[in-house]
């Protein structure tokens, strides 16, 4: 295996290594300035309810996602399962998703929203559905911005606790 | 009875769009309760505390 090393200014290197597989491949950089994204400093996470809420009527109430272990991930220790927030330590753009699953159906109104900031910032479904969504790409300054899953029922409902039903994830799709 | 249901025997002309649209309950899940995070209803004054208190 061969291997290129880029010393810094002052202090730290970065490695460039060819993998030890027969055939000839090319790597091209854009002709742009910014920022090469790996794995390292890509985080993601995949987070989710495992017990039921109750969410009171006509009143928006922050889930309490708390749970990132078993089907969940959090690369890079950004999810807090306490705060139940996502807090990327890297700047840039994200993907983030969410979902509640009621238990019942929750009235005229059913909604799954993403707060940023303690805001509401990204409405998603609203309707009388018992599964409510909300998507959306979202940027992070990398040290403040966090984001929550919030929800809203009409009636009085429950937020169900199992895992492929009320969840919340994420992944940084492009450097700031 | 919860901030809701005080609201809606205050106002019960209130609908429930009114409550995704122009006026607010929230709850931080944080043992606080329920609070009025916003109040913009174009005809009807956001309550107050002590209207609120008296409602059992």
């Amino acid at each position: 295996m061969s291997s290129m090393i880029l010393n810094g200014d002052t202090s730290g290197a970065i490695t460039v290594t060819v993998p030890a597989v027969a055939g000839t491949n090319t790597a091209t950089l854009p002709a742009a300035t910014g920022t090469v994204m790996v794995s390292g400093n890509m985080p993601a996470f995949s987070a989710y309810a495992n017990t039921n809420q109750s969410i009171g009527a006509s009143t928006f109430t922050k889930l309490q996602i708390n749970s990132t272990a078993t089907t969940g991930f959090d690369t890079n220790s950004n999810y807090s399962i306490s705060n139940y927030r996502f807090t990327p330590t890297v700047a840039g753009y994200y993907q983030i998703n969410g979902a509640v699953g009621y238990t019942a159906n929750p009235g005229t109104y059913g909604i799954a929203t993403i707060y940023k900031n303690n805001s509401e910032f990204l409405r998603g479904t609203q309707g009388s559905n018992t599964n409510c969504i909300v998507s959306g790409i979202i940027y992070f300054n990398g040290s403040t911005d966090y984001v929550e899953l919030w929800a809203y029922a009409s009636n009085a409902s429950t937020a169900s606790g199992v895992s492929y039903l009320t969840y919340f994830n994420g992944s940084m799709i492009r450097a700031a | 009875m919860t901030l809701y249901e005080k609201i809606k025997s205050l106002y019960p002309s209130l609908e429930n769009n009114d409550f995704v649209t122009v006026i607010t309950l929230q709850n931080d899940s944080n043992g606080a309760g329920d609070y009025i995070k916003a109040w913009n209803h174009p005809t009807l004054v956001k309550p107050t505390q002590e209207q609120l208190d008296a409602i059992k």
